[in-house]
């Protein structure tokens, strides 16, 4: 998914709730929740605070709408609030608790051994991408898992297109590290 | 642990990416509680200690010597913050066909405080602002985004375009 990707309906949508329709809204609420959730809860580690941080993306999105300057491309706009909403809620969350999505009721609920070995595979995920560096997972997740170009991650992080590059070949090599040292545990 | 073999660095992160890629369960109790959130009125945001800040000036004892107040700018030498009430904004743009201050105040609604010129291209208004710290900017035409210059600029802000903080005190504050 590439952020320049314009969402059929969109721009409609953000017309229709500026002129006042207010459950136009719940139409892009339901089109980003699970695409920008994934995100969040990768980002944050625990569901609890990436479902608040993304409640609160999409309320200050629609408080701040008229802020929109191009509302074909609500998505990518959108996008940015929530990178900024898991920076703050990121650093809140990692000063109260270890962070990773330990999921062991889907752990427990595996009736096959493959499902068992994939949920636990994605728990190791889980902790080794805790590990890095909030923005050496942020550059992870929106290059490889959200297929980002750089210079759209550059746009939504404010951060250099260089400098990017740098947190994403580091953030591969100490996945690599980390897993591998994980398989020979 | 997961594989017999020996994975090589790329099938590592492969599996890392399509680990990461399986679609999440996102509660949809969630949209009932954005859309409930909407529907209320957006409240201030809490004040900050550190934010800047500028007195605040009723509009028609402003407006008799506005250009005076942009020139002298009182307010920069005191840091009290302004008393909740009538509060004006002001910002020099000798070039613009039209301004509006939006804000957290006004849901950044453009029509809801346009503002008017006065001599030597100096547009101003007045809104009415309860204790609280808002976010606003300046829109020159319609189109353009500018920050006040004479304010702290929000750092907290992720919308794209730049903008200012004032925080506002209670009566007696």
């Amino acid at each position: 998914m590439g952020i320049d990707k314009v969402e059929a309906g969109d721009a409609e949508l953000v017309l229709r709730i500026r002129a006042g329709d207010l459950e136009a809204y719940s139409e892009l609420v339901a089109r980003y929740r699970d695409r920008l959730g994934r995100y969040a809860v990768h980002m944050i580690g625990n569901r609890e605070d990436a479902e608040e941080a993304l409640q609160d993306a999409f309320v200050r999105a629609y408080r701040s709408l008229a802020r929109c300057n191009d509302p074909a491309r609500f998505g990518a706009w959108l996008y940015g609030i929530l990178v900024n909403r898991c920076r703050t809620t990121g650093a809140r969350a990692s000063r109260r608790h270890k962070m990773f999505v330990h999921d062991e009721d889907a752990l427990n609920g595996a009736a096959h051994a493959d499902q068992a070995e994939r949920v636990e595979w994605a728990d190791v995920v889980g902790r080794a991408l805790a590990k890095l560096s909030p923005e050496c997972r942020e550059a992870f997740l929106l290059k490889h898992v959200e297929d980002l170009e750089y210079e759209e991650m550059a746009e939504l992080t404010g951060a250099g297109i260089s400098a990017l590059k740098m947190r994403v070949k580091r953030a591969r090599e100490h996945l690599q590290q980390i897993l591998k040292e994980a398989e020979h545990v | 642990m997961f594989d017999q073999q020996e994975p090589g660095e790329e099938e590592i992160v492969e599996r890392v990416v399509r680990a990461l890629k399986r679609p999440v369960y996102i509660d949809r109790a969630l949209d009932a509680r954005v859309m409930s959130e909407i529907a209320r009125p957006a409240p201030a945001q809490p004040m900050t200690r550190r934010a800047w800040t500028r007195r605040a000036w009723p509009w028609l004892a402003a407006a008799a010597a506005l250009a005076a107040i942009v020139i002298a700018r009182p307010w920069s030498r005191d840091r009290t913050p302004p008393q909740s009430g009538a509060l004006q904004f002001v910002l020099i743009a000798p070039q613009a066909a039209s301004v509006s201050l939006v804000g957290d105040f006004n849901d950044w609604d453009p029509t809801r405080a346009p503002m008017r010129a006065a001599r030597d291209g100096v547009w101003a208004t007045v809104v009415s602002l309860s204790p609280g710290r808002y976010r606003y900017a300046f829109l020159v035409n319609g189109v353009e985004w500018r920050a006040d210059p004479t304010a702290p600029v929000a750092r907290d802000d992720e919308f794209g375009s730049p903008s200012s903080v004032v925080t506002v005190g209670g009566r007696g504050s």
